[in-house]
């Protein structure tokens, strides 16, 4: 165990080649799977938590459901949709970042959405009643409504981001885990803790926590600056 | 002022049956009665927060509405109170005169409930309205806060001629301040009587109700 620890560190520290590939693919997956999530979940969130229509609050238990969707079923129906049986495969995508792209952002949205439709369901009531009593249009009350919910967009993509970057069971399933190609942090892990070869899983897994705890920081900074 | 008569009914209940009603211009109103009386849904009514059964708003004027919780947005006091007019004049005015100069920069979200209340009051009484509705606005402040408040009331109803409706839980601010007092009881205008005339209820439940108060 200490060997392994040793190796580990020494594998950060030389700026292994293999590991730099695994960060690498991860750092695309998760940063381009959550930056398309925000940019999704966001306005839908927005959208579902400040206005009134009709199925409006089947689309939110629609959505509440998804955010608890097991990865692995996740990953399941991408790999049945895009393998040589499914209605995809002239995609060629399984097996790709792309595809651990894709099937993350179907993963992360509903949480986006999710976080921020709680949030604005939550405040909409009291802006709308004092912009409307105050004689604010609609649309200056929705740029208020707006910049109430700018931190709560950090704290949103940060959930999003941390649930990308922590995510093993729908990107092995749909990347296949391939060495060099769609191999991330923790499909590493798994994949290196499997071979008994403990030393790149160890730093993985500082690497992965690094990140968590660095993560969590941002979030304690941004709900401070946000109750300043 | 008219006021067309409306309803409200909330699922399945009528929690309002306002009938027509005529207020002198400029008056201030002090709106009475226990708790769900009515008295905030009908603030919300009259300010077009809340539509009456009918769908038509019982007064067509430029009504300001103050909620019974003042909300502040995530920018500081004084963008604030500057959300509801650019004169800066008005706004030194009125921060000054409720005790906000020194909070002026604070993030509003970190305010007291009193000084939430106080700057929200500044906000409204940045533009001018035909109707002004208040509802509990010094609930949540001190009694030198209120003062202050009932004094800029009293002001800014003078300087614009506009009609006030306050809804108060205290018998006292509405002797000092309104002009006429409307007591609502089970979702209906049991009794409404100038100010001097509180000491002579007709009905039986606005007899009750002051005696409870010690009017």
């Amino acid at each position: 165990m200490h060997t392994a620890l040793e190796k580990a560190i020494e594998l950060i520290a030389s700026g292994d080649a293999e590991l730099l590939n695994i960060l690498n693919v991860t750092a695309i997956m998760t940063l381009s799977s959550s930056v398309i999530a925000l940019l999704i979940g966001v306005p839908l969130g927005v959208f579902l938590g400040a206005s009134q229509f009709p199925g409006r609050k089947a689309l939110i238990v629609i959505n509440r459901t998804l955010m608890g969707m097991p990865p692995v079923v996740c990953g399941l129906i991408f790999y049945i949709l895009f393998s040589g049986v499914g209605p995809f495969r002239a995609t060629h995508l399984l097996f790709t970042v792309r595809i651990m792209i894709i099937a993350q952002v179907v993963l992360i949205t509903p949480i986006v959405a999710g976080t921020m439709e709680s949030y604005v369901e939550g405040i909409r009531f009291s802006v709308r009643e004092t912009a409307k009593g105050l004689g604010i249009s609609r649309i200056k009350s929705f740029f208020l409504l707006c910049n109430e919910c700018v931190y709560q967009v950090f704290s949103s993509y940060l959930l999003g981001f941390s649930r990308s970057i922590a995510e093993v069971g729908c990107v092995a399933m749909v990347g296949g885990a391939i060495s060099w190609k769609t191999n991330v942090m923790t499909t590493a892990i798994m994949e290196y803790t499997n071979k008994g070869s403990f030393s790149i899983g160890i730093a993985l897994g500082i690497i992965l926590l690094s990140i968590a705890l660095l993560i969590n920081i941002l979030l304690s900074i941004i709900q401070r600056r946000a109750s300043r | 002022m008219i006021i067309s008569g409306f309803t409200k009914t909330y699922d399945g209940r009528c929690v309002l049956d306002f009938p027509r009603m005529e207020i002198s211009d400029g008056s201030i109103c002090s709106v009475v009665g226990t708790n769900g009386s009515g008295k905030t849904t009908m603030a919300k009514i009259l300010a077009g927060i809340e539509k009456p059964d009918s769908g038509i708003r019982p007064v067509e004027l430029n009504a300001g509405y103050m909620p019974q919780r003042s909300f502040a947005f995530r920018m500081s006091v004084l963008k604030n109170i500057m959300l509801n007019g650019d004169d800066s004049e008005r706004a030194k005015l009125l921060y000054e005169k409720m005790g906000l100069t020194a909070l002026l920069n604070k993030n509003a979200k970190n305010l007291s409930g009193g000084e939430t209340a106080r700057m929200a009051l500044c906000r409204l009484l940045m533009k001018d309205y035909d109707l002004l509705i208040l509802d509990e606005p010094t609930a949540a402040m001190d009694i030198e806060a209120t003062t202050e408040s009932e004094t800029l009331i009293k002001e800014y109803r003078d300087k614009t001629g506009c009609t006030v409706f306050i809804v108060s839980h205290s018998l006292q601010q509405a002797k000092r301040i309104s002009d006429e007092v409307l007591f609502l009881h089970e979702g209906r205008p049991a009794e409404r009587c100038r100010t001097e005339g509180l000491n002579a209820p007709k009905t039986e439940e606005f007899r009750r109700f002051l005696e409870f108060y010690g009017v």
